[in-house]
């Protein structure tokens, strides 16, 4: 054999015919075959065939490769790959949409959409653009002195002011009143002599989930447990052992 | 097996600085390697590392003991030392009490220490200390707690209880079953 054809059949491994072009994910280092399968040839040798057609398959991907613009750097010569073209499914669901505030359910039922406002007014009498509030503000008519009258209607709005502080402190996830009375019972369970160790279950009771038990590495950096031991140790006795420095029985003794 | 917790730690720090203060850090640093404390089926072993890295190819039903036991967890968590501690309680301990030989064998039987059996006493030991309890020839024999302290021991009657007796080493024979 010569050098001419040993170069061609070089050429030729380089080159793959595929019937259908391969789709490619360069990002992930994927090419997607969906040419169908030489039957016979399968039957006939199945390992020798389908080496082959993983060879195939590789070649196409790295010549694609090769396609790509490169860079080089003091490592070496590095192929810039694509942006990723398969969609994954994302691990967790979809987040629930919050429920509206109170005030956001009024204000769509009542079509009232936020504006946004100047920060400055054109005050008509003066000629001049003024704060629309604050120090010189617009707004400021006398009403802005450091004393005024209680107005007649106040207090009205006190019953709203306390639901709605009850509103916000049970959080913006508002939890059902069956499932805070659960995680409660669950807390004063462990209020016995033996940590709950030893109590019956109730009835209907909910099993806790997400408890789990979390031990250090039975193997470990030694160091660092004994480290963790001596500070255990030194806070039993705080910095100084204070009966170290006075023994008030030996002193009592004494005198 | 495994370390213990943060918390069993400190139970466990305590109950045995209750005899020997301070010197747990002997225990917990040694200059001569590196040891660890670790919990098997509610029991806390005493162990080199190169043991207890050993020990991990030992299935966890199969391990019966490591190291030297310094005792075990109860069910409410509290924690009790067991007479297998006695070398390292009686190398570093606070405070001791010496009785003499015709008590000897009355405290190996498990009963408390009398005022009679008592030899000697270290100089001003508090009332309810751990005691390590050594016969007149510095054999370490048990440990207790003491009932009385120091000064008001001069003042019992020779039948009075000195010491309340928690192990001995008369435990190695008497609870051989059930011991490890």
């Amino acid at each position: 054999m010569d050098v001419s054809t040993q170069l061609e059949v070089k050429q030729q491994s380089l080159t793959v015919e595929k019937a259908v072009p391969l789709e490619f994910d360069l990002a992930l280092l994927a090419g997607f075959d969906i040419n169908t399968l030489d039957e016979e040839r399968l039957r006939q040798n199945t390992d020798k065939y389908l080496k082959e057609c993983s060879r195939n398959g590789t070649q196409l991907i790295i010549n694609e490769i090769f396609k790509l613009p490169t860079n080089s750097t003091e490592d070496g010569t590095f192929a810039e790959l694509p942006d990723q073209i398969t969609k994954i499914p994302r691990e967790k669901p979809v987040p629930k949409p919050k429920p509206l505030t109170r005030w956001e359910k009024f204000a769509k039922l009542k079509g009232i959409q936020n504006r946004k406002q100047s920060r400055k007014v054109f005050d008509e009498a003066t000629g001049e653009w003024v704060p629309r509030w604050g120090y010189k503000g617009a707004n400021d008519d006398g009403t802005n002195d450091w004393l005024i009258p209680v107005p007649q209607n106040a207090g009205i709005n006190a019953t709203r002011h306390t639901r709605n502080l009850e509103e916000g402190a049970r959080g913006a996830d508002q939890k059902s009143a069956k499932e805070e009375l659960m995680k409660k019972i669950s807390i004063s369970k462990s209020a016995t002599a033996s940590i709950g160790r030893f109590d019956k279950p109730l009835k209907g009771e909910p099993k806790i989930k997400g408890v789990k038990r979390k031990f250090d590495p039975l193997i470990s950096d030694m160091n660092k447990e004994k480290e963790a031991n001596l500070n255990i140790v030194n806070g039993l006795f705080g910095k100084k052992d204070k009966s170290d420095i006075i023994n008030a029985r030996k002193a009592r003794n004494m005198a | 097996m495994r370390p213990l917790t943060e918390e069993e730690s400190k139970t466990f720090f305590e109950k045995l600085s209750k005899y020997i203060g301070r010197n747990i850090v002997h225990l917990v640093d040694r200059p001569d390697g590196n040891y660890c404390f670790r919990l098997h089926k509610e029991r806390v072993y005493y162990v080199s590392e190169s043991i207890m890295r050993r020990a991990t190819s030992v299935g966890r039903d199969l391990l019966i003991s490591l190291g030297v036991c310094f005792g075990k967890f109860t069910k409410t968590r509290k924690f009790k030392l067991h007479i297998t501690a006695l070398d390292y309680l009686a190398q570093y301990a606070k405070h001791k009490v010496w009785i003499k030989p015709n008590g000897e064998m009355s405290f190996l039987y498990g009963n408390h220490v009398l005022k009679a059996h008592v030899g000697r006493i270290t100089e001003n030991t508090p009332e309810h200390q751990g005691v390590v309890i050594y016969s007149m020839a510095d054999v370490p024999l048990g440990f207790g707690v003491t009932a009385r302290n120091t000064i008001d021991i001069r003042k019992l009657q020779p039948t009075d209880i000195v010491v309340f007796h928690q192990a001995d080493v008369g435990e190695y024979l008497r609870d051989e079953d059930s011991m490890f």
